[in-house]
């Protein structure tokens, strides 16, 4: 996953639902230094018995944010969903640099 | 082409228990009738009794389908699954964190932390029951899980019982036995069982923090480090412990998620975690608590009881008195009226 267009990770889970699996794993792909590069991600986790879907939002370096729905998605699917916009940041970052 | 040998079922039975009694080389005698069919290999019908015994398999016989392995003892995923097994059974408190890529560098930064911490709670006084006391925190570790057979070790230590299968014929009571398999297998896992609450939480990389007994100072001291929260649990100051605020413990501790924790068979979320934590002085400081409350509740009905009766008492001996003061002044009064008429 292209994660260098990052810039603002919010999530919100309920840890004792299944259907808050791809947050949780999305969570677990971003890379080791992703806080020192700058990105920010913010967690907050929602109480055991709360029916509230769980929520994933991004936004990227040129201001776009996204709004995914992990249940619907699943992991392949936001990782999908983040590379496509990542890859089109990647492809105009390379032009200006080049 | 050699002739066929005639293999009777008789002849192939005596072969086997030559091959048996020799390979155990026991000096037991054949019986009189094996020698009958050695010796006439055409009586097949009669089926001698065959000792059980002299037909077992050495200890040492290994299936040749089923080669040893050849990975090192302790690092077989057997034996992980039963250390996993083992942990369950003799752990009461475990808290589940989810870790997001921590580099090796800020795990060690975290539990020098910690265990800086856990060193500094008092150890107790009185152990439990009045017994020695136990100082458990040089026992609470931070491990990562391997979660696909701790997920399998939780089915196990929930729905197979290996105390119950030792009466039945040909059940294994180890939890590495078909019979294990056999129980998690066929078991129906839904809400009600601690294995399907905590299903969800074993998603992902999990770590765990393990605790030998139930003790919430300990606890409050591991939440303080590893999930603080301000009221409760606020974080150690800067000053006070400067190690906690190195940039590789603070990279670490922003990567770990609390989600969840098991306490006596019990699922906890985040808030319930945070609850166990701040009962103070354990489960003595509980039953101080109940103790207290049960004897303030006693003292409360003795004396409500006691009112009535008192009160009945008090009533009755003034009204004696009362009585007994008007005999008292009517015969004062006769004596006097009594007086007055001699006078």
């Amino acid at each position: 996953m292209i994660t260098r267009f990052i810039t603002e990770v919010n999530t919100k889970f309920n840890p004792f639902s299944m259907r808050s699996r791809a947050t949780r794993l999305f969570l677990s792909s971003l890379p080791p230094k992703a806080r020192q590069q700058g990105m920010a991600i913010t967690t907050s986790l929602l109480p055991r018995t709360s029916t509230e879907a769980s929520s994933l939002k991004i936004k990227f370096k040129d201001g776009k944010e996204m709004s995914l729905d992990g249940e619907k998605l699943g992991i392949k699917g936001i990782i999908e969903e983040v590379d496509r916009h990542s890859r089109a940041l990647q492809k105009q970052a390379d032009l200006t640099d080049g | 082409m050699p002739p066929r040998l005639n293999c009777s079922a008789g002849s192939g039975l005596g072969r086997a228990l030559q091959r048996a009694t020799t390979a155990q080389r026991s000096a037991t005698v054949l019986p009189q009738s094996a020698k009958v069919i050695l010796s006439r290999q055409y009586a097949s019908a009669a089926v001698p009794p065959i000792p059980l015994g002299s037909l077992r398999l050495p200890d040492d016989y290994i299936p040749p389908t089923q080669p040893p392995s050849a990975r090192r003892p302790d690092q077989r995923k057997a034996q992980l699954l039963r250390s996993y097994t083992a942990l369950l059974r003799s752990t009461p408190l475990m808290l589940f964190f989810q870790h997001n890529n921590l580099t090796a560098v800020e795990w060690s930064a975290i539990r020098r932390e910690l265990r800086a911490a856990l060193a500094a709670v008092p150890a107790p006084i009185v152990g439990p029951d009045g017994g020695v006391p136990v100082d458990i925190s040089s026992s609470i570790e931070l491990q990562v899980l391997r979660t696909r057979i701790f997920n399998v070790a939780f089915k196990i230590v929930e729905f197979f019982d290996g105390e119950a299968q030792t009466g039945k014929s040909n059940a294994y009571t180890h939890d590495l036995s078909g019979t294990a398999y056999k129980a998690i297998t066929e078991a129906t896992i839904d809400e009600t069982t601690t294995y399907g609450q905590i299903n969800p939480l074993l998603v992902g990389p999990v770590a765990a923090v393990t605790f030998p007994s139930v003790s919430p100072a300990h606890l409050a001291a591991v939440l303080k480090i590893l999930a603080p929260s301000a009221p409760a649990f606020p974080a150690p100051t800067r000053r006070k412990n400067p190690g906690y605020y190195d940039a590789s413990a603070q990279s670490g501790l922003q990567k770990l998620i609390l989600v969840g924790g098991r306490v006596e068979d019990k699922v906890f979320d985040h808030a319930g975690v945070k609850w166990v934590g701040c009962i103070e002085g354990g489960l003595e400081g509980l039953r101080a608590q109940l103790v207290a409350m049960l004897q303030s509740a006693g003292l409360g009905l003795s004396t409500a009881l006691e009112g009535h009766s008192k009160g009945l008492y008090l009533a009755l001996e003034s009204r004696r008195t009362q009585m007994e003061e008007e005999a008292d002044g009517g015969k004062k009064e006769a004596g006097a009226g009594a007086e007055e008429t001699s006078a």
